[in-house]
């Protein structure tokens, strides 16, 4: 899985494809830390557009994530689940501390 | 580099390791093939320059021996050659030798040839320095690995986790689990089953589910709360564990003797109530995050309780279950698991799971643990266990004067009552003193029952009335727990005192409230067989576990004495 970044205006997009998993560790990772270092963007939205799949180490990878926003000030969105990474999120409640749309 | 130089010519063997000197090597001479040997033996140098034709040992013959010897070590053999050698020079390369150079020697080409060698030398020392430290991570790792299954294995108790009401199965996607089943008995002898899932799987998933298992097991032995157990186990993850780990847990209470199930279940697979007939009954669904991610302030631990109606199984697995695919990549899935499990009958469901699964996987290996726990209840065994005792139990006449042999008592005023969990405190001194494992129980059995109706009845004033409506306990559950954090007055004491009475050892039990009291003397009477429904099964089972049990005063202070079985 190669994660590509889409920025319009103040708002960061990471698109993951296929399956989210420890593999996508790296490369996850490195396209995050350029969104938080960049001043313009205020807010990054996570695509699980194009994922058929997630496991617990991807839910651990959202959890560092999360901790790295909130310390850069910046807000943080997971988008366009479908049912399959939806129920993985429902599962583990991640409805409680992130914002799925 | 140091360089071995031989030729049994004088002059060429001065020319060259002159030569070889002004590079900035060190040159070392031999004169023939079997010098050359002794010398390599000796000195060890990184490369070989050598004439072919020599007495004693020719130079291929030299270069296999030494070749033979270094082993692993690479030590490349350059042949200096003369013109017409050029048949045995392929020979030679074939069984050992790395390059040539023609005579006359061109010392360009050989400046040249010692710098390639110099570097692929280099490459290989790299080589080797790196497998060697593969293979020495390796073994580290191999090492570790067998410390942490031994220490899971030590913790996790299989011997412990032995019960007639549980069934379990667990098998890790590698030698080591992220899955960890738990199970023990309170001293009231309700069965508590921990099912934790770490994330990943192998040694950090296995990590990650450590911290669970002491709270589990020293908590459950005193008799805490399940909820109590969790916001402990949610410390411990966060302590240990780093931002991004996390476990998903599912902690079940089965409390035959009150007819109930409590599960709490964060970020797991839903646990399943099947009835006799292999249909649902219940489902608890994940309803709260796995334990390490939110501070245990901010968390709900308070569990879903289910009243049982006749024998039935709780079932819970990890997703390794569900999601083991076929080498077509078909998942096994939830809808074939309930399916299975309402078609068989409740004691084949276990080995029907696992043979069905073996043939969905063909011998494709699963990715993720495989975890499956079956708990029964309403067998027709240990709920009788009291009802069966009763007439063993004489009625105690007290002699007017009694000296306790020792007394423990204390009072709980309202912010004590609010946060101390009190049964479970106090059952660390009683085990000291008691030290008998049935004894144990019938005594937190008593203490649990005349605390709680000492706490509920007489300092919040509840009525049990409540819980026979619709939705009751439910109900009953939100006020008890509005009314205990608005609580600001009120007490409980309770006395325990150890004495003898004709021989026999009896633990006195005391608890008064606050309260206006109530009229005891209906519910004492009450047959324990008959006192079904959701209330006052509490006094009954008390006295049918004392020899004598009393009320004082307007009906807010009980005595009860307990014959110890020593």
């Amino acid at each position: 899985m190669t994660p590509t970044v889409e920025i319009e205006g103040d708002v960061g997009r990471v698109v993951l494809s296929g399956q989210f998993d420890f593999s996508a560790h790296r490369e996850f990772r490195q396209v995050c830390e350029t969104l938080i270092a960049d001043p313009s963007v205020k807010e990054v939205l996570v695509d699980f557009q194009n994922v058929n799949y997630l496991d617990s180490s991807a839910l651990g990878m959202l959890l560092l994530l999360k901790e790295k926003i909130g310390v850069a000030n910046k807000s943080l969105a997971l988008v366009n689940c479908r049912d399959t990474v939806k129920q993985v999120l429902e599962i583990a409640c991640f409805g409680k501390i992130f914002t799925i749309r | 580099m140091k360089i071995l130089v031989v030729d049994d010519t004088e002059a060429v063997l001065l020319l060259i390791s002159r030569f070889v000197e002004a590079l900035g090597h060190v040159a070392i001479v031999a004169r023939d093939g079997a010098e050359a040997v002794d010398t390599w033996r000796r000195e060890r140098p990184d490369l070989v320059l050598m004439d072919m034709m020599m007495p004693v040992l020719s130079g291929p013959e030299a270069a296999i021996a030494i070749k033979q010897e270094a082993g692993e070590s690479w030590v490349p053999v350059v042949f200096v050659t003369g013109i017409g050698e050029e048949n045995r020079l392929a020979e030679a390369i074939e069984r050992g030798g790395d390059d040539y150079i023609n005579k006359p020697v061109n010392f360009r080409v050989l400046e040249a040839k010692l710098k390639a060698f110099d570097r692929t030398l280099e490459l290989n020392r790299k080589v080797r320095e790196q497998s060697a430290k593969l293979a020495d991570y390796y073994d580290r790792a191999e090492e570790e690995k067998r410390v942490v299954r031994h220490l899971m294995e030590q913790m996790v108790n299989a011997e412990r986790l032995y019960d007639p009401q549980l069934e379990y199965w667990l098998t890790p996607a590698e030698s080591l689990s992220g899955d960890l089943i738990a199970a023990a008995r309170t001293p009231g002898q309700a069965l508590y089953v921990l099912l934790a899932d770490g994330i990943g799987h192998g040694l950090t998933a296995a990590l990650n589910v450590l911290p669970l298992t002491q709270p589990f097991y020293s908590m459950t032995e005193k008799g805490y709360a399940i909820s109590d157990i969790l916001t402990e186990m949610n410390n411990k993850v966060r302590q240990v564990l780093p931002v991004g780990r996390f476990v998903c847990v599912v902690l079940i209470a089965i409390d035959e003797a009150n007819g109930c199930v409590d599960v709490w279940n964060g970020g797991m697979p839903a646990v399943q109530l099947i009835g006799a007939d292999g249909g649902t009954q219940h489902s608890w669904k994940s309803s709260h995050l796995p334990l390490g991610i939110v501070p245990t302030a901010a968390m709900d631990v308070i569990p879903e309780r289910y009243y049982l109606e006749g024998s039935c199984t709780v079932v819970a697995y990890s997703d390794g279950l569900t999601e083991a695919r076929n080498p077509l990549g078909e998942a096994f899935g939830v809808q074939r698991l309930f399916d299975l499990i309402a078609r068989t009958a409740p004691g084949a469901r276990m080995g029907e799971v696992q043979q069905v699964l073996a043939e969905h996987l063909d011998g494709e290996p699963h990715h993720d643990d495989i975890s499956l726990i079956m708990a029964h209840c309403g067998l027709p065994q240990p709920t009788a266990r009291e009802m069966a005792r009763g007439p063993a139990v004489e009625p105690l006449r007290l002699p007017s004067q009694l000296e306790p042999e020792w007394r423990y008592s204390m009072q709980l005023g309202a912010s004590e009552l609010r946060h101390i969990n009190t049964v479970p405190f106090m059952m660390s001194f009683i085990n000291k003193v008691l030290g008998q494992h049935e004894s144990q129980s019938d005594v937190f059995l008593i203490l649990t029952e005349l605390f709680v109706n000492a706490l509920d009845h007489g300092v919040l004033g509840l009525d049990s009335a409540i819980k026979r409506e619709p939705d009751g306990i439910e109900q009953y559950l939100v006020e008890r727990a509005r009314r205990l954090s608005e609580l600001r007055h009120g007490f409980v004491e309770i006395d325990l005192a150890g004495l003898r009475v004709e021989g026999e050892y009896y633990l006195h039990i005391v608890v008064k409230d606050s309260g206006t009291g109530f009229d005891a003397s209906s519910w004492l009477d009450t047959d324990l067989a008959k006192a079904g429904g959701l209330s006052g099964r509490g006094i009954a089972l008390v006295r049918s576990l004392c020899a004598t049990v009393f009320y004082r005063g307007p009906g807010n202070e009980v005595h009860a004495y307990y014959r110890v079985r020593e």
